[in-house]
């Protein structure tokens, strides 16, 4: 009988929840909040005006756009835009591309980050935590410029510090020649973009590590825990929530792959594995001076961005994890 | 190597590459505009009408300068003459970051200066006016500047003129000492090491490569380069343009025009043969093996370190290395461009008379307030007083004279190389894009500082002059042979595809292939290089290549048509 009664206090919980939001909105309680009311009407004009009458510009997407024009003489072409994307022979592979590297640098991205920041957290001396961090981190401010021209001179084969390395060590006999293979190209990317923004990406994990009750880890202590023991059932348990939702959002950009690394590193030999979208609409759309291409292509991406983004937001409400929306 | 010699390179290498950053950051690009250009001239004794309207009101003019610059002092001597005289004052905006991206921004917003440097973008979208009327009533000088090229200037789609060009339009003799053009060029050691023999074919070309580099497998300490090729970004004639320039064609761009009839070449057999021959010489370990793959910073940073034998490109594009080589004394390692052919019945025709640079110079925007004034500030400054200002400055500050010669003084010569004097002494940005005389002024000097045949002279280097004596030649453009006139067309290159047709799709499509495929069919074995190249050629047919002829024959008949006097 006392179980039957517990359950029904836990149900009660979220029935609970639910009759506070259903308040009714009176005039008395606009009233009352008039000044939160006041405060938030910037914030909704700045998002209309920014992210929402943009939206408008997507007509281009339906038009043989020519600037200068008015809108009311623009010649109205129907799907032609994104017929052409669809149809060009490129278009899959540079989809498929995309989608690697997309996919390639949120798992990657993820994972260092994560580990970062459990190793991190382990590193008692807070000079040398610091040190570690802030070297982590700088390279985040440097430019894809800047940091493809790294790429390139230390993967380059006279004098480049990766044949040198691996040169020494016998892992190989001769230079390798990375940015020529196809087959390097993916693991090239992804690893420049750890080396470029594991440091920073690190720093919410740390955050949130920060914000694990101390009096957990004694407990564990005092249960015969090991530092292993901690980082598994202590310290990941407690920065769940905070990697489910940046799993979420970044799933939204797994289509932003980039761009200035695969436009800077690629090459003809590596075509085949470094074009993205953007680089493909960059070519045959804004090159070309035809915009309506290019907004085609920035409307197909970001439907496929919601939808994948509502699809992840889904299953982890399903799996009972935190969720964004 | 030892561990300190490579340490230097690797020092300096990091040193180049970010000078080389630098330097891209401030105005690599006028190498583009410089392309066809730097030669020549005109001279001008028409333009001495004076332009008197008595007092001087000051005026403002916006600029905006399609090519990244900086901006100069604010005490800067040339343009505060102007203002001085003209009432002009110039506020000027310099392209940061991508040129399609600003131009984007600017037509979306309407939001024009009064000039602006010349782009088909912007004259699609309307933002220039037309000028015609205005120059007829307003720009006796600039009128009779542009007398003989006032047909080529108007837009081929609506018959206006929008755009003054800058360079082309030249005059009296003109004196040329430097070829900017495209060439095989080879290090002067390579010459010398060989007593100086006649280069004329592609065979020979190669023939010295590989035997200097047999001799000489290092250079100062680092492995010998045979043979480089660019092809990165929109810098790939390295490896497109050679073919048509081996049989005795001048530069086009991505054709070849036979009796008026433009066809592609990218895909024949003449064509083959150019790369079929780097194939092979890529088994032989010629080529650099990260020719593919390098960007310009580390293309440059090769050039600069003196172990390039030879490569093919275009002098400006590579010049910054050049002065590198010359700074670090190493002038044996600077470079003759040699005009190669397949066969030395071939006449070679790399050097072209100089053509009008279109789409390129200065356009009033529709938002300029008051045309009429800008018309007439353009006309006044076109006038030959303010042409030997802008070219080279003031008298006795800038440059002496002797006899009627211009001339400079060593410290002068120092002054006018030096990026930073130019910011507060030359007007450099304004006048790269203002309508110029080119060639010589009326009293016989050159418009052109470098082309003065006495200043050529005064500044050429003894071991220059030792290569000059061993060939008989008074300069390096005398490797090339004496242009011809220009057929009526020529160059087809020029030719504007208009944004978004289908033979701007088809030429971007042929781009892209040509970046594929040919770097793989010249690393491939020689033995599979066949089997590339008919993927190659069968991928080309693919390709709309087509409508690509059609829009440059059709522009080719309108400019016969239009063009002829």
């Amino acid at each position: 009988m006392a179980e039957t009664l517990e359950i029904e206090n836990v149900v009660r919980h979220p029935k609970k929840n639910k009759r506070k939001k259903k308040q009714p909105i009176t005039w008395s309680l606009i009233k009352s909040q008039n000044q939160l009311i006041w405060m938030s009407v910037p914030l909704m004009l700045y998002i209309i005006l920014f992210a929402y009458v943009p939206v408008w510009g997507w007509t281009m997407a339906f038009q043989n756009y020519r600037p200068g024009k008015s809108f009311s003489e623009q010649e109205w072409v129907g799907l032609k835009q994104f017929r052409f994307l669809f149809t060009d022979d490129n278009f899959l592979r540079v989809l498929r591309n995309t989608l690697a590297m997309g996919i390639i640098n949120l798992i990657l991205g993820f994972v260092t980050a994560i580990v970062l920041a459990l190793l991190l957290n382990e590193i008692k001396k807070v000079f040398w935590k610091r040190t570690v961090q802030t070297i982590s981190y700088l390279p985040h401010f440097l430019s894809w410029i800047i940091v493809t021209g790294i790429v390139a001179t230390s993967l380059s084969i006279n004098d480049g510090i990766v044949n040198i390395v691996l040169m020494k060590l016998h892992i190989i006999d001769e230079p390798i020649l990375w940015l020529s293979e196809g087959k390097y190209f993916w693991g090239i990317v992804g690893a420049s973009h750890v080396w470029k923004e594991v440091g920073w990406n690190t720093i919410i994990y740390l955050a949130a590590i920060a914000s694990i009750d101390p009096a957990l880890y004694e407990a564990a202590e005092i249960d015969g825990a090991n530092r292993y023991k901690k980082m598994w059932y202590v310290t990941l348990p407690g920065i769940k929530a905070t990697i489910v939702i940046l799993l979420i959002m970044s799933i939204g950009h797994v289509l932003e792959a980039g761009f200035e690394v695969q436009y800077l590193l690629g090459n003809g030999l590596v075509v085949d594995w470094s074009e993205t979208i953007d680089i493909f609409v960059l070519k045959y759309g804004l090159a070309q001076g035809n915009y309506s291409l290019a907004t085609a292509g920035g409307i197909f991406k970001t439907v496929v961005s919601v939808t994948l983004l509502l699809m992840a937001n889904w299953t982890a409400k399903k799996l009972g994890e935190e969720r964004l929306l | 190597m030892g561990g300190k010699s490579k340490t230097a390179v690797k020092s300096s290498m990091i040193l180049l590459l970010s000078l080389s950053f630098a330097l891209a950051g401030c105005g690599g690009n006028n190498n583009n505009n410089t392309a066809a250009n730097d030669e020549e001239s005109q001279g001008a004794a028409a333009t001495a009408a004076a332009n008197t309207d008595g007092k001087i009101e000051p005026f403002n003019v916006s600029v905006f300068i399609g090519q990244a610059g900086q901006q100069p002092t604010p005490d800067n001597k040339i343009y505060k003459k102007i203002k001085e005289e003209t009432g002009a004052s110039f506020d000027m905006e310099f392209l940061a970051g991508d040129i399609n991206q600003k131009l984007g921004v600017m037509i979306a917003g309407q939001d024009y200066p009064d000039l602006m440097t010349g782009n088909t973008k912007l004259t699609a979208a309307g933002a220039y006016i037309p000028l015609e009327d205005l120059i007829e009533e307003h720009a006796p000088n600039l009128k009779a500047h542009y007398e003989d090229y006032w047909n080529m200037m108007k837009d081929p789609n609506d018959g206006h003129i929008y755009i003054l060009p800058n360079y082309g339009v030249y005059n009296g003799k003109v004196n040329s000492s430097w070829y900017s053009g495209p060439a095989f060029w080879i290090q002067k050691a390579v010459l010398k090491e060989f007593n100086y023999p006649q280069v004329k074919t592609l065979d020979q070309y190669f023939d010295l490569i590989e035997k200097y580099k047999a001799k000489y497998p290092e250079i100062d300490g680092s492995p010998t380069i045979g043979f480089e090729i660019l092809n990165y970004d929109w810098k790939n004639w390295g490896l497109f343009n050679a073919p048509q320039h081996l049989i005795g064609h001048p530069n086009d761009g991505g054709v070849v025009v036979k009796d008026g009839v433009a066809e592609i070449f990218a895909d024949k057999d003449y064509a083959k043969q150019y790369y079929k021959k780097l194939s092979e010489m890529n088994a032989k370990g010629l080529i650099d093996k990260e020719t593919f793959v390098q960007n310009y910073d580390q293309y440059m940073a090769k050039l600069s370190s003196g172990t390039v034998l030879g490569m093919f490109d275009q002098h400006w594009n590579f010049n910054a290395a050049e002065d590198s080589l010359t700074t670090q004394g190493k002038i044996e390692r600077t470079y003759v461009g040699l005009p190669l052919v397949y066969d030395e019945s071939t006449k070679d025709y790399y050097r072209d008379l100089a053509v009008l640079n279109l789409n390129n110079g200065f356009g009033i925007s529709v938002n300029a307030k008051d045309p009429v004034r800008i018309i007439k500030l353009l006309d006044t400054l076109i006038q030959e007083d303010w042409q030997k200002t802008f070219s080279w400055g003031i008298e006795g500050e800038d440059y002496i004279v002797e006899n009627g010669r211009f001339m400079r003084t060593q410290e002068q010569r120092d002054n006018a190389a030096d990026a930073t004097w130019q910011l507060a002494n030359k007007a450099k940005a304004m006048f790269d894009f203002l309508p110029k005389t080119e060639g010589s002024f009326s009293d016989g000097n050159s418009t052109d500082a470098a082309a003065q045949p006495e200043e050529y002279k005064a500044g050429l280097k003894p071991f220059d002059k030792e290569v000059l004596d061993a060939y008989g030649f008074d300069s390096y453009v005398d490797f090339f042979s004496e242009p011809p006139a220009n057929p009526v067309y020529y160059p087809a290159w020029s030719i504007d595809l208009v944004e978004g047709s289908d033979a701007k799709i088809a030429s971007t499509k042929l781009n892209e292939l040509q970046t594929k495929f040919l770097p793989k069919a010249i690393l491939a074995e020689p033995a599979e290089f066949d089997a590339v190249w008919n993927e190659y050629v069968g991928q080309i047919g693919k390709a709309n290549v087509k409508a690509y002829e059609d829009k440059i024959n059709e522009q080719i008949k309108w400019r016969i048509d239009n063009w002829s006097k």
